[in-house]
């Protein structure tokens, strides 16, 4: 009883009159509709459109790639699963891809990904490369530092002593005192 | 309940079987979807883990050769994982048992306690000390100035005797 008022005050207000007779009721009755919804009313409010779009698109996105990658995953996870991890057997040399346990590692470690054997003899490479030009770059530094300080090799610091400027000048000078006559 | 367990714990009171109850609104559906998609043949195939091949040490270098000395350390980082799981494992039997003994522990876990402390000294000879960068090199210096040490002192904890005599 007690619910059925409540749900009637709370759908229309019509309805109201009809308890009237009873004041029990009335009174009941009025203290509810204080914390009832009221007579509906037009809200105005700001534009909220752009809010729900980009939550739609957000969504939509999202969902884009999580759907297919989800099923994706889902479905090798059930039916192909992870391998089982055994001993190597004798005298037989894994591929790179064998060595991890998921199916999609595997895939991505065969086709996409170097191998860590191939990384590993990449970097062993580089590092002797890097290793021959510091060996090169400390005989280089040694042997200059030998040359500036016994300054026997003309292959550095050595300045050759030019004379062609020299004439340039004199032949001018030469030229000037002729015209010009003797300065002293 | 019995969902861990292969042998079945038939219930043998109310108690039981409502906990069992209980564990089988979840265990069932999940254990029919396993039994049907591992009946939907997955195909059988293996892995395996990665094992390294022995490489020279890093004795057996030369001084100019630093490919050598790269493999030499990626070899002597990974022996240093060895030991450190085979010393933890060793603490752990020994902790197990002083645990398990009590009081009685200093009687009863001697020998596993003067294991561990054997090979936690042998640890510490050959890896402590190196610091967090420590490398091969480093560690093959270290045992070269503890022989030279021992040559001129006698067995580490003896004492430092006089110098030039």
């Amino acid at each position: 009883r007690v619910k059925m008022s409540v749900v009637s005050c709370l759908r229309s207000g019509t309805n109201l009159l009809k308890n009237v007779s009873s004041p029990a009721r009335c009174l009941f009755m009025i203290q509810r509709e204080m914390g009832g919804h009221g007579p509906r009313k037009m809200v105005i409010t700001p534009s909220r459109w752009q809010w729900h779009k980009f939550k739609d698109m957000l969504h939509f996105y999202f969902m884009l790639g999580v759907i297919p990658l989800g099923t994706l995953v889902f479905l090798v996870n059930i039916f192909i699963g992870p391998a089982k991890l055994s001993p190597i057997p004798e005298g037989y040399i894994p591929k790179n891809w064998e060595y991890y346990p998921h199916p999609i590692s595997r895939f991505l470690a065969r086709y996409l990904y170097t191998s860590h054997q191939q990384d590993y003899e990449k970097y062993l490479h580089f590092m002797y490369e890097e290793k021959e030009k510091q060996q090169m770059r400390l005989l280089e530094k040694k042997i200059r530092t030998l040359m500036a300080e016994r300054g026997d090799s003309q292959a550095m610091f050595y300045r050759p002593i030019l004379t062609k400027y020299h004439r340039y000048v004199r032949e001018e000078y030469d030229r000037l005192e002729h015209t010009t006559g003797p300065t002293i | 309940g019995g969902s861990g367990k292969m042998d079945s714990n038939t219930p043998k009171n109310a108690f039981n079987s409502f906990v069992d109850a209980l564990v089988n609104l979840v265990d069932a559906p999940t254990t029919w979807f396993r039994e049907t998609i591992v009946a939907k043949n997955r195909p059988e195939y293996y892995w395996y883990h990665r094992q390294f091949r022995r490489v020279p040490t890093i004795d057996e270098c030369y001084t100019d050769d630093y490919v050598c000395y790269i493999e030499a350390n990626e070899q002597f980082k990974r022996d240093k994982m060895v030991d450190n799981e085979v010393l933890n494992i060793l603490r752990q039997r020994q902790e197990d048992c002083v645990l398990f003994e009590g009081h009685d522990h200093v009687r009863k876990c001697a020998k596993l306690r003067e294991e561990y402390e054997k090979a936690a000294e042998n640890w510490f000879i050959k890896y402590g000390d190196l610091g967090a960068y420590g490398n091969v090199r480093d560690a093959y210096m270290k045992q070269k100035h503890r022989m030279i040490w021992e040559r001129r002192h006698g067995p580490v904890g003896s004492g430092m005797k006089d110098q030039l005599d």
